[in-house]
């Protein structure tokens, strides 16, 4: 653009003009209807094709970190339940987790139940929302209503069970706040039936629809030394084809008792690690929480839901620990600084989102922009986690 | 391969740059602040070690941290009767630090790494030359805890705007009174309203020209 | 037209010269089409909300008007006439205001050749389709319009999208409809009504195996002309915030509205006269034939509101390539087979 005017004349009408072009900067975000929340990608773009995504966080940063430093261990839970307001009872599971290999107290085996039947229960609920709103960014309005309809027989038996519907503060350290309701096993168990034979009809709607395995098979691929080299985890990493699940390599609570499969990516529309492959890895999923959840019903026992020898003011023994659980987004940290002391030093959250979005940096240059927005949604981000 | 043999193999290679063993829940080593780099590359690429994702990295301010283990570190800020934030004069001397949880997918083993600097010599090389997610790891403890990482290819705030003042998760923190304008201590607007002079709004992109 | 210029004559006798006979029947009848238009566009919000809650396991509008929300769209009326006009900043403000109306008046135009009923057609052109496909060629111009003036980069990635589809469709679409001018001999709408009489088995799309491939090539091509459906890349909600309507509100995106469900519903009329019949039956002598016309329109209006609520979209270039790559030859194809068939059964002497 700061080129001197040159002036062309008859002897050089056969010289081509030079053409200037520039990159289309354009803004997705923080307002969008395809980003998940308040995200701002800054994309430059050559016509259809993107050279570079650079997405800006911070539109939700509430530092809980710092909060945490203020607040008592048991109190700080309710904080975890609004990083991943998606999947809020697997973001306390982890936190109860990781306090838990800290203090060394033991958690009575029905609360142990309940809590693998919530945090499965939780983990459907999220995949639904990760496959209603991918099938909306596709352009399939159908699906969404399909899957919120189901969320809301979930929602509506955690409403039942801990009050709320979308952030419990039923979860504790050492247990559960109190017990599950008379008919919990039953509804779940209904619940879990239906779910089968619905998810049966999302595939024939969406999962094998020409226009949407078009969509997806062969975009967004990403392989799995991407994965490790970002970090990213759950079903982008399993979508990638490795069988890696929190609960079954690295076990927590009682999961080592529970028989289910690791679903993961074989490239079977397309490329391995494809949209297509992270989007069918969740539904397989939910499949197999219902299995874990007809386990867990059958094999619950009777019993107190707290753990006795809790004090009402913890204090953590001086250390530190990270511990990770697998939630539906991915593989959820909690890095937790203890001084002895009835205040947590410093908690570290290490979300999933935060390192599945960082993959986009790379992956994305050289895809279109319709298929951007398609390998944001399959990797399924919560910006309550991502900015904590 | 057990701790105490990984921490055996670093002291190895690296000598005196392995500076002390970290023994409590999570096994891991100390190391110093100008080997990391060197450090987090062999753990990654030493066979045996295959240490090929960075679970987490995380800043902390250790100003104030009760070693005694009785829990008497020192107190963050609270607020007042009023509900408003306290304020207090009280300037950090602490060492800042890291800490790396790593995973080898390979081997099945964790291994944490430590480091600790001065707060007025924070820096430390950067590792996302091994693990690309470090990058924003340390992006985020640049923001957070103000530790500087040399060669980082992108070192800017993450999580906080570009222009804030200050960090975060540092210990002797206080919150500003306003930002661009916008009051942060919950000022009292029915007793004092603040005026149209004292609202300092920055210029719009465009709107010079 | 000739129904109204009859009705004048009858009234006013020979009082009014021809040519004010001419005018006045005319401009009746342009007004009839733009309240025609109107209406359908009212009918469709309504039809379109309901089908798309019975899709999806809800009802749809419900309060308004009582029974099952009749007058949501008289609502939604009212609501967007009684929005600010906000024009940004740096907009080319003429082009900004111009474009609703070159795509309303494309689409308005093209109502002109369609045959309701035996007489009652507002031109009764011998070029009729020809006309309608040359008239209806005014949106792509519009749609570049509304997007390069809003200013905005998402608007013009929608316009750039919508011209380029919509030019691109527009060659299958005309390309389908030619084997039945080859049946017919004319391009006049009410010839080509006229020669499917005589029950639904001498609807043009019975008539040879390859003008039934044309009808669903034809229905497909239209789904991509008026941008629903799976083709509606450029005004896709997820990715281009609304496409090139971005920086509309009020009456002007009410004016986008209107024009794409006349637009839906002048597609559909048009593949109604040309491969269903028109007013014709589907048995017996003609009854009702404005009636007919438009039920057998308001089914196909039914069937692309379905498609576009089951089916994902396509992406640019597959919307492209299936255009191009795939709609065209076949088209061609079609043609072609139909000028043999027609040879071979000995029509074509």
């Amino acid at each position: 653009m700061s080129e001197t005017k040159v002036t062309r004349g008859w002897a050089d009408q056969d010289k081509p003009r030079t053409m200037h072009s520039e990159l289309l900067e354009i803004n997705m975000g923080p307002q969008h209807p395809a980003t998940h929340g308040v995200l701002r990608l800054l994309v430059k773009t050559d016509g259809e094709i993107v050279h570079s995504v650079t997405p800006y966080l911070g539109y939700l940063h509430r530092c809980a970190e710092k909060i945490a430093e203020g607040c008592d261990w048991r109190q700080w839970m309710v904080y975890t339940d609004r990083f991943d307001y998606l999947a809020p009872m697997n973001m306390n599971f982890g936190y109860a987790v990781a306090v838990e290999n800290m203090l060394g107290v033991e958690v009575p085996e029905r609360a142990e139940h309940i809590r693998v039947i919530c945090a499965e229960l939780q983990r459907i609920a999220s995949h639904l929302i990760a496959v209603g709103t991918f099938g909306l960014d596709m352009g399939a309005w159908t699906p969404l209503l399909y899957c919120f309809r189901e969320r809301e027989e979930i929602l509506n038996i955690f409403e039942r069970l801990s009050g709320g519907r979308m952030l419990y503060n039923y979860f504790d350290v050492g247990g559960v706040r109190f017990d599950a309701y008379d008919g919990f096993e039953a509804d779940v168990l209904r619940m879990v039936n239906v779910m089968e034979q619905k998810l049966v009809e999302y595939n024939t709607l969406l999962s094998y629809n020409k226009i949407f395995i078009e969509r997806t098979a062969d975009v967004g691929v990403i392989d799995v030394d991407t994965c490790h080299q970002y970090g990213c985890t759950g079903p982008v990493l399993r979508g990638a084809g490795t069988p890696f699940d929190c609960r079954k390599d690295d076990p927590y609570s009682i999961y080592d008792r529970f028989e289910f499969d690791v679903p993961y990516g074989t490239g079977e529309q397309g490329t391995v690690g494809d949209c297509w492959d992270r989007y069918m890895v969740r539904v397989r999923e939910c499949f197999e929480s219902c299995r874990i959840i007809r386990q867990a019903v059958a094999a619950m026992p009777g019993g107190d839901v707290m753990s006795p020898d809790l004090k009402k003011l913890v204090k953590v023994p001086a250390g530190s620990l990270y511990t990770r659980t697998e939630s539906s987004k991915g593989e959820i940290g909690f890095h937790i600084f203890a001084d002895g002391g009835s205040k947590p030093f410093r908690n570290k959250v290490r979300s999933p989102s935060y390192s599945n979005l960082h993959v986009i940096e790379k992956v994305g240059p050289g895809m279109m922009v319709s298929d951007l927005v398609a390998t944001v949604g399959s990797l399924d981000i919560v910006l309550g986690e991502i900015d904590r | 391969m057990e701790a105490a043999a990984i921490h055996a193999l670093l002291t190895e290679k690296l000598g005196d740059a392995v500076l002390d063993v970290i023994d409590s829940f999570e096994k891991g080593s100390v190391i110093a602040a100008g080997s990391i780099a060197e450090a987090c590359r062999l753990l990654r690429d030493e066979p045996a070690l295959h240490f090929d994702q960075l679970m987490c990295l995380t800043g902390v301010d250790w100003d104030g941290y009760d070693e005694s283990g009785k829990g008497k570190s020192v107190d963050i800020l609270g607020y007042d009767e009023l509900g408003r934030p306290e304020k207090s004069d009280r300037v950090g001397e602490g060492d800042l630090g890291v800490y790396y949880a790593c995973y080898s997918s390979r081997h099945g083993h964790k291994y944490t790494l430590a480091v600790r600097v001065p707060r007025d010599a924070a820096q430390i090389p950067t590792v996302s030359g091994v693990w690309a997610t470090a990058a924003w790891h340390e992006r985020e403890a640049y923001d957070l805890v103000g530790m500087t990482f040399s060669g980082h290819p992108d070192l800017r705030r993450i999580l906080l705007e570009d222009g804030w003042v200050g960090h975060p998760l540092r210990k002797d923190y206080v919150m500003p009174d306003q930002w661009q304008g916008v009051p942060l201590q919950g000022q009292d607007y029915a007793k004092n309203p603040f005026s149209e002079d004292d609202v300092v709004l920055p210029a719009r992109p465009g709107q010079e020209g | 037209m000739q129904v109204m210029t009859d009705l004048f004559a009858s009234i006013f006798g020979d009082s009014m010269s021809p040519t004010a006979l001419l005018i006045t029947g005319g401009l009746t009848m342009a007004l009839i089409m733009s309240l025609v238009m109107a209406l359908c566009a009212i009918v469709f919000t309504w039809l379109e909300r309901k089908v798309a809650g019975f899709l999806q396991s809800r009802y749809g509008p419900m309060r308004v008007g009582g029974f099952h929300g009749v007058l949501q769209p008289v609502a939604d009326m009212v609501k967007i006439l009684g929005k600010e006009d906000i024009i940004p900043q740096d907009a080319d403000k003429a082009l900004f205001m111009l474009s609703p109306f070159v795509i309303f008046v494309g689409s308005l135009m093209a109502w002109a050749a369609i045959p309701f009923a035996p007489g009652f057609i507002a031109s009764d052109l011998d070029l009729g389709l020809f006309y309608i496909f040359a008239v209806s060629s005014a949106a792509p111009a519009g749609i570049l319009m509304a997007g390069w003036a809003s200013n905005n980069k998402w608007a013009l990635y929608g316009a750039a999208r919508g011209a380029a589809q919509m030019v691109s469709y527009e060659i299958p679409l005309a390309l389908a409809v030619i084997p039945v001018v080859m049946v017919t001999g004319s391009l006049n709408m009410n010839a080509i009504v006229e020669a499917q009489g005589g029950g639904i088995w001498n609807w043009f799309i019975f008539h040879n195996p390859f003008l039934f491939i044309g009808f669903f090539l034809y229905f497909i091509a239209s789904i991509a002309e008026v941008n629903r459906g799976p083709f509606d890349m450029p005004e896709t909600e997820s990715e281009l915030v609304a496409g090139y309507h971005t920086e509309y509100t009020g009456m002007r995106f009410a004016f986008f509205f209107l024009a794409e469900y006349a637009n839906l519903f002048l597609v559909s009329c048009i593949a109604t006269a040309v491969f269903l019949g028109g007013w014709q039956p589907v048995a017996g002598p003609v009854f009702a034939p404005g009636l007919v016309f438009v039920i057998k329109a308001c089914l196909l209006v039914l069937l692309q509101m379905l498609v576009r609520w089951t089916l994902p979209r396509l992406r640019v270039d597959q919307l492209m390539h299936t255009c191009w790559k795939v709609m065209v030859p076949l088209a061609l194809l079609c043609v072609l087979g139909s000028g043999i068939w027609m040879m071979v059964s000995g029509e074509l002497l």
